[in-house]
């Protein structure tokens, strides 16, 4: 292509930095706000602009210059976020939400890759998460390996453990799918429960990360201004979230992820085209484990504290609720659908007590109204690659 | 050797409540081919029914017999309108959804009931005492014990399961409702109302689970707000290893189950922890080897 | 031409496929010639398309043998199968539908491309340029059709016709340059004047194409007359008749098989 004929192609760009700019505001704005009056007001006006900019094509718009200004894109995030972590810098527990959503939002990009992408079912979840964290705990109690490796080893085990699953996985299909991984969703609560050498339901404690000699415990002193030490956990896990984020994305446009697509939409016609159904499912369940277990053994370090219930049969269906919610396959829906669900009920104290019905209702609503989610996942189109 | 007898007892009371739960799931599925996760907690929903219409006939002065009777028929009537409730409003519009939302949506239902009852019932957090309405005391045969109430609600739970047998396989409805899960596009044509068979289904295989919910809160005199959930898991893995859509299969599924976790309690005592554990190891390994379940022909997918 | 054995790509001995006690391919023994277009033919029910099924390895053989090129692929695993050079199209239409044109189409080249982590996560200039070339060779192909479709290599399938989702089919059965192709009912869903152009349209590519051999299975005659070089009829699984298509079709015993089934 002729370089005008590029520049007439592009949309314009500002939508991007309004869309980016509205959503750093919102979050703050969502996360500060304590007023429960004030705080139903902002989430009212939060959800009519996102509801006017998807009626009115201001979705779309900041769609295309997305995908047509990559890099635009990362740096305006990465300002962004420092924009936030600066304004919440000493509100520790509106630092920890914000910690705990990346979290979710990254174990369910894992859970995207295998149940959006490759059509795994997995109700079990939280259980590579809490295998996570039950391996950073019990790795922090025999003390001498470095955190980055005990983190890394957290998604590794998850893996292990995954692995034990593989051969019901691939054997089974649908609904008999879904049971496999849900007995075994239940089965770790009930054999954590009855296990005392993992603390039984008490759980465990363990310390703070303490990444490359930087304790995750310090405060941040930075050109003059105190930071909580929380920001480091805020950090750590926007990091995570970015890498997974750009890493699944590639893996979408690429062979691996048209494999996938194909795997999960006609078994048979990818057979006879040669792909190895079983080696494409395996490779989309270690990769979705992985994250998990990674992502488990980051919560127990933060949280310092692990038990069985942290992990239940409810948290995996919270995450499936949530990858649904998004619009399944579409990585970038975990984001809102995550925050949702987990700062949601956390901020708005007469939901606290009802939060699981809350969940379930709102879930029951988008199922019925919205069955393909908040954003849409859209047809995957490798025209720029094929045409540079 | 005077804990065989015990253990058989138990084991077989609660294959019956597992069979009778699978049982419901099969239907569903055999009808609609949908799993309906909330049938565990449209059970817990009938088991509180009942509770509260026993209160209700013990402060009318009623008999313990006659409470019985109002109890069994408060927790089956309201199992059946709850079930065909949801089967109207929340699963028929989404019967053409992948089937990956209609299981989502149907554990959010059961979600919904699970935390309904424990938010707004009194007191509902913590277990509920169940009042004793069967005769107590028992007899010995040898060594061991048999409780009376436990012999009773065996007999009346397999009678139940034989009732549902015989409706789905002898009566006109079973008809209807077999020629919907044979080729729905086929009996509409044949002049079989669809919009009313199917929650008269629903209704069916939920009554089944308002009735094993009595048979629970009689035989253990105890219902909590969550009992549901693990039913529900039992019950749905018993009606897959038994293969979906199968009525024996989810009856020999339930039995099978309930002798695998007492067989784990009676063998090894010090694991019996552990019981649903082993269980649903040994169901994810039957699972691999059959993975349609155990009573499925074995076909393949038409190309 | 030279002598029999080297002449044949594809060869079925006593190839029986059962479904319960149904015999849906009793005891059949075909030879497909290298560089040939074998029409396979027979009433509704007799068996073709679960001869494609099994040598493509989608169904299993309950006895017999197949040889594809002197290997015997009998027991070989469909995703194997296609690396010995054999590609399809299927009767009902087998594109993922809410995935573009182009990752349809490059289904068929997978064999040919990269599939390791790194390649296609890291080395996305590589990745790029083997993108390139796929687009390049699906544009070629969806040219032979002499249509809009080239333009429309990004559109999701969803969004074509039923003839071009046809033809975008038989472009990913092409693309991996397969030295067997089976058509299964290339016409069904069409009208006849669609159907003359699936013809001409076959032939093309036949031509652009050499050596290509062809098993095609129709029942629109006219087009069976016109693409295939010899035919072999089917009925309940067993092979009736065989040979070229003027001879065929006037084979009383044949014309019985599909009068006995209307
Ligand atoms: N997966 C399967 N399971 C059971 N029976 C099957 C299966 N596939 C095919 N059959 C049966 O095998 C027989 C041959 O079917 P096949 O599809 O090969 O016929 P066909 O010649 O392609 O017919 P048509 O012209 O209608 O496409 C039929 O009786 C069919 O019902
Ligand atoms: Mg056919």
């Amino acid at each position: 292509m002729t370089p005008t004929s590029r520049t007439l192609a592009r949309g314009p760009v500002w939508p991007l930095f309004v869309a980016v700019a509205f959503a750093a505001v919102a979050l703050t704005a969502l996360v500060l706000i304590e007023n429960q009056k004030l705080l139903g007001a902002a989430l009212a006006i939060t959800a009519a602009v996102c509801f006017c900019a998807a009626r009115f094509g201001g979705v779309a718009a900041t769609e295309v210059a997305a995908s047509e200004n990559p890099w635009l894109l990362r740096g305006l995030l990465t300002l962004a976020s420092l924009a936030v972590i600066f304004v919440l810098r000493d509100d520790n527990f509106g630092l920890l939400m914000l910690a705990t959503v990346l979290i979710y939002a990254t174990i369910c990009l894992g859970l995207t890759v295998q149940m959006g992408y490759a059509g795994l079912t997995n109700f079990a979840a939280a259980a590579f998460a809490g295998t996570g964290g039950y391996t950073a705990a019990m790795l922090g109690q025999q003390g001498g390996l470095p955190d980055a490796l005990v983190l890394v080893c957290g998604g590794l085990v998850a893996v292990f453990i995954g692995s034990l699953l593989i051969l019901p996985v691939l054997r089974t299909r649908g609904h008999y799918g879904a049971l496999t991984t849900m007995a075994f969703g239940v089965m770790f609560n009930v054999f954590l429960d009855a296990n005392d050498f993992f603390g039984g339901p008490q759980g465990l404690k363990l310390p703070g990360i303490n990444l490359f000699g930087w304790d995750f415990t310090n405060d941040i002193h930075i050109f003059g201004l105190v930071l909580s030490s929380y920001v480091n956990y805020v950090i750590l896990t926007g990091i995570l979230t970015a890498l997974a984020m750009i890493f699944v994305g590639l893996l979408d446009r690429s062979w691996v992820g048209v494999w996938f697509d194909v795997v999960r939409l006609d078994e048979t016609a990818a057979s006879v085209f040669g792909l190895k159904i079983a080696y494409w499912k395996v490779l989309a369940f270690t990769l979705g484990n992985f994250l998990a277990g990674l992502m488990g053994a980051v919560y127990a370090k933060m949280t310092g504290f692990i038990a069985p219930a942290n992990f239940t049969f409810g948290d995996s269906l919270v995450m499936v609720s949530i990858v649904i919610l998004g619009g399944i396959g579409n990585r970038w829906g975990v984001l809102p659908a995550a925050l949702i669900v987990v700062l949601l009920p956390e901020k708005l104290q007469f939901i606290q007590e009802y939060r699981l019905i809350f969940y379930a209702v709102l879930v029951i609503a988008i199922l019925t109204m919205r069955p393909d989610g908040l954003v849409a996942r859209r047809v995957r189109k490798l025209h720029t690659e094929a045409s540079a | 050797m005077g804990m065989i007898g015990q253990h058989l007892l138990n084991g077989l009371m609660q294959g019956t409540i597992y069979g009778l739960v699978a049982m419901g799931f099969t239907i569903f599925f055999g009808v609609m081919n949908v799993i309906k996760f909330s049938h565990g907690d449209v059970l817990t929903l009938g088991a509180f029914g009942g509770l509260v219409a026993v209160w209700a006939a013990n402060a009318l002065g009623l008999s313990v017999p006659l409470q019985f009777i109002v109890a069994l028929c408060v927790a089956m009537a309201l199992t059946a309108v709850v079930g065909a409730g949801i089967s109207h409003f929340l699963i028929m519009p989404l019967r053409n959804a992948p089937p990956l939302n209609m299981l989502l949506m149907t554990m959010m239902v059961g979600t919904a009931i699970r935390e309904a009852i424990r938010l707004f019932f009194p007191n509902g957090t913590n277990p509920q005492r169940f009042p004793e309405l069967l005769p107590a005391g028992g007899f010995n045969i040898g060594p061991s014990f048999f409780r009376t109430d436990a012999i009773i609600l065996i007999i009346a739970g397999a009678a139940s399961i034989g009732a549902v047998y015989w409706i789905i396989n002898h009566s006109k409805f079973g008809l209807a409702m077999r020629a919907v899960a044979e080729d729905t596009e086929t009996a509409r044509v044949m002049g079989i109302n669809f919009g009313r068979i199917i929650p008269l289904t629903f209704a069916l295989g939920s009554i089944t689970a308002g009735f094993a919910g009595m048979i629970y809160a009689l035989y253990y005199s105890e219902i909590n707000y969550s009992m549901g959930l693990l039913l529900a898991v039992i019950g749905f893995t018993a009606a897959i290893v038994g293969g979906l859509g199968n009525i024996w299969g989810a009856i020999i599924g339930g039995y099978l189950f309930a002798g695998l976790q007492t067989f784990v309690v009676a063998a090894m005592p010090s694991m019996s922890d552990y019981k649903n554990v082993f269980a649903f190891v040994l169901i994810i390994v039957l699972i691999t080897w059959r993975p349609t379940g155990l009573l499925a022909e074995r076909g393949s997918e038409r190309v | 031409m030279t002598s029999l054995s080297n002449d044949v790509l594809l060869e079925s001995r006593g190839l029986t496929v059962r479904f319960g006690g149904l015999f849906a391919l009793n005891e059949l023994n075909i030879d497909v010639r290298n560089g040939e277009v074998l029409g396979l033919i027979g009433p509704n029910g007799s068996g073709k398309t679960t001869f494609l099924n099994v040598i493509s390895g989608v169904y299993s053989a309950s006895a017999g043998k197949i040889s594809l090129g002197g290997i015997d692929i009998t027991r070989e695993k469909a995703h194997n199968i296609s690396s010995y050079g054999l590609s399809r199209t299927f009767q009902r239409s087998r594109l993922c539908l809410s995935l573009s044109v182009f990752d349809n189409i490059a289904l068929g080249a997978q064999r040919t491309l990269n599939n390791g982590l790194w390649h296609n996560v890291v080395q996305r200039k590589a990745f790029a340029a083997e993108a390139r070339k796929i687009a390049e060779e699906a544009r070629e192909l969806l040219g032979v059709f002499n249509t809009a479709l080239p333009d429309k290599l990004f559109d999701p399938a969803i969004s074509l016709g039923m003839i071009d989702r046809r033809r975008v089919e038989i472009c990913r059965a092409l693309i991996g340059k397969p030295k067997l192709v089976l058509l299964d009912e290339p016409s069904a869903g069409m009208t006849h004047d669609e159907t003359d152009q699936v013809v001409d349209e076959i032939l093309g590519i036949r031509k652009s194409l050499g050596g290509l051999t062809i098993i095609i299975v129709e029942h629109e005659m006219g087009l069976i007359e016109r693409v295939t070089d010899r035919c072999v009829v089917l009925n309940y699984g067993k092979k009736i008749c065989e040979g070229k298509f003027r001879d065929v079709a006037a084979d009383p015993v044949v014309r019985e098989a599909y009068l006995g089934q209307a």
